[in-house]
């Protein structure tokens, strides 16, 4: 077996010679890195400001626009704020949480840390999320009656039904993000076995 | 310490470029075009790392924990279904047909690695490259022994699978 294999590691060394040959591309090298660091950016940083945004222009609607006045109106504005400001602080655990997964470490590791990230990123579609939209919901709900003061009545179910839309859109979304990442977590537990075993 | 970086992962990349692109031709059956973007990544994840690196160990074995780690993020992605109008797929087909190399040992060799469980391929693509077994035990972080263990069994099993290619051939 070992003078066959000795064969096989002769044939890769030089088979390495010819692809020394054709050393190429530190320039697009550079460019890829620059493309990465900002694509990284995007990604770690993109839901947040997506949820920054969203928490700031309900906050201004609701000091400024609408500043509600009954008591039942105020505590669902809370529901909707906190249950945002909640989310944003759980999208930088899930920061740090992937930041987590470094290259740089041993496989084992690696594999240990993206096990952690996929079952906290599967924790936070599975329960997380769903509980921060029911919130959000009640909230949006509880509101409704003193708007209905304000707004005629066709416009208020407009309200509602689209929010209704809305809420099933982000119920197959959440569904498809746990399945996504339950099947990530049993291909990472297949290959933490393979490692080990 | 820009120019120092710099340097130094000229200096990385001109020497561990035909090394690392070897191990990801033979992580994807010897396709040149998911290979160059596999090496793409490693030494993307090299330059951000390259001001971590302590010297615990040598450049030579921290690449090769990239290299693994890179090629095993890589099934994920790999895994993501994507659907194809015919045309296209015939198309991507004939592409990587002319992407793939030309040497017929070489591309028997990583056909038969390419059935090797992902991980065994990588573990043997580094005896391949001469690691010793504590280099391999560290940069996979399981022991010796058990290293020792896997490159046997790994070694046999590939003897058979190339084996079979003969005989199929």
């Amino acid at each position: 077996m070992n003078s066959e294999f000795n064969k096989l590691q002769s044939g890769w060394e030089s088979n390495k010679k010819e692809i020394n040959l054709s050393n190429d591309g530190l320039d697009v090298m550079y460019l890829k890195i620059r493309e990465k660091e900002k694509e990284n950016y995007f990604f770690y940083y993109g839901t947040i400001a997506i949820l920054l945004t969203t928490l700031i222009v309900i906050s201004l609607f609701f000091y400024y626009l609408a500043p509600v006045k009954e008591t039942l109106s105020r505590i669902g504005v809370a529901l909707m704020i906190s249950g945002l400001i909640f989310r944003i602080i759980i999208e930088m655990i899930s920061i740090y949480k992937a930041k987590q997964i470094n290259n740089i470490d041993n496989i084992l590791k690696t594999t240990e840390n993206s096990f952690n990230f996929h079952a906290f990123r599967k924790k936070i579609h599975q329960i997380i999320a769903p509980t921060i939209i029911v919130l959000y919901t009640i909230g949006f709900y509880i509101i409704t009656p003193e708007f209905s003061l304000y707004i005629k009545f066709w416009n208020l179910v407009l309200m509602d039904v689209s929010y209704v839309v809305i809420a099933i859109i982000l119920f197959l979304i959440i569904r498809k993000g746990v399945h996504k990442e339950m099947q990530k977590l049993a291909d990472i537990l297949e290959l933490k076995k393979d490692i080990i075993e | 310490m820009k120019k120092n970086k710099t340097e130094l992962f000229e200096t990385i990349y001109h020497k561990h470029r035909p090394m690392i692109l070897q191990m990801c031709l033979g992580f994807v059956k010897g396709d040149k075009h998911i290979a160059n973007d596999l090496l793409q990544e490693v030494f993307i994840s090299v330059w951000k790392n390259l001001e971590r690196f302590r010297g615990a160990s040598t450049y030579k074995t921290w690449i090769y924990r990239i290299t693994v780690n890179t090629c095993l993020t890589h099934i994920k992605k790999e895994q993501k279904v994507k659907t194809y109008a015919i045309s296209e797929i015939e198309q991507q087909s004939s592409e990587d047909a002319s992407e793939k190399t030309t040497n017929p040992n070489i591309q028997r060799l990583y056909k038969a690695i390419g059935q090797l469980k992902k991980i065994d391929r990588l573990i043997i693509m580094m005896v391949l490259e001469n690691q010793d077994y504590d280099s391999i035990s560290e940069i996979m972080g399981i022991s010796p022994i058990n290293v020792r263990v896997k490159i046997h069994r790994i070694k046999k099993r590939l003897e058979t699978i190339l084996k079979s290619n003969n005989d199929d051939e």
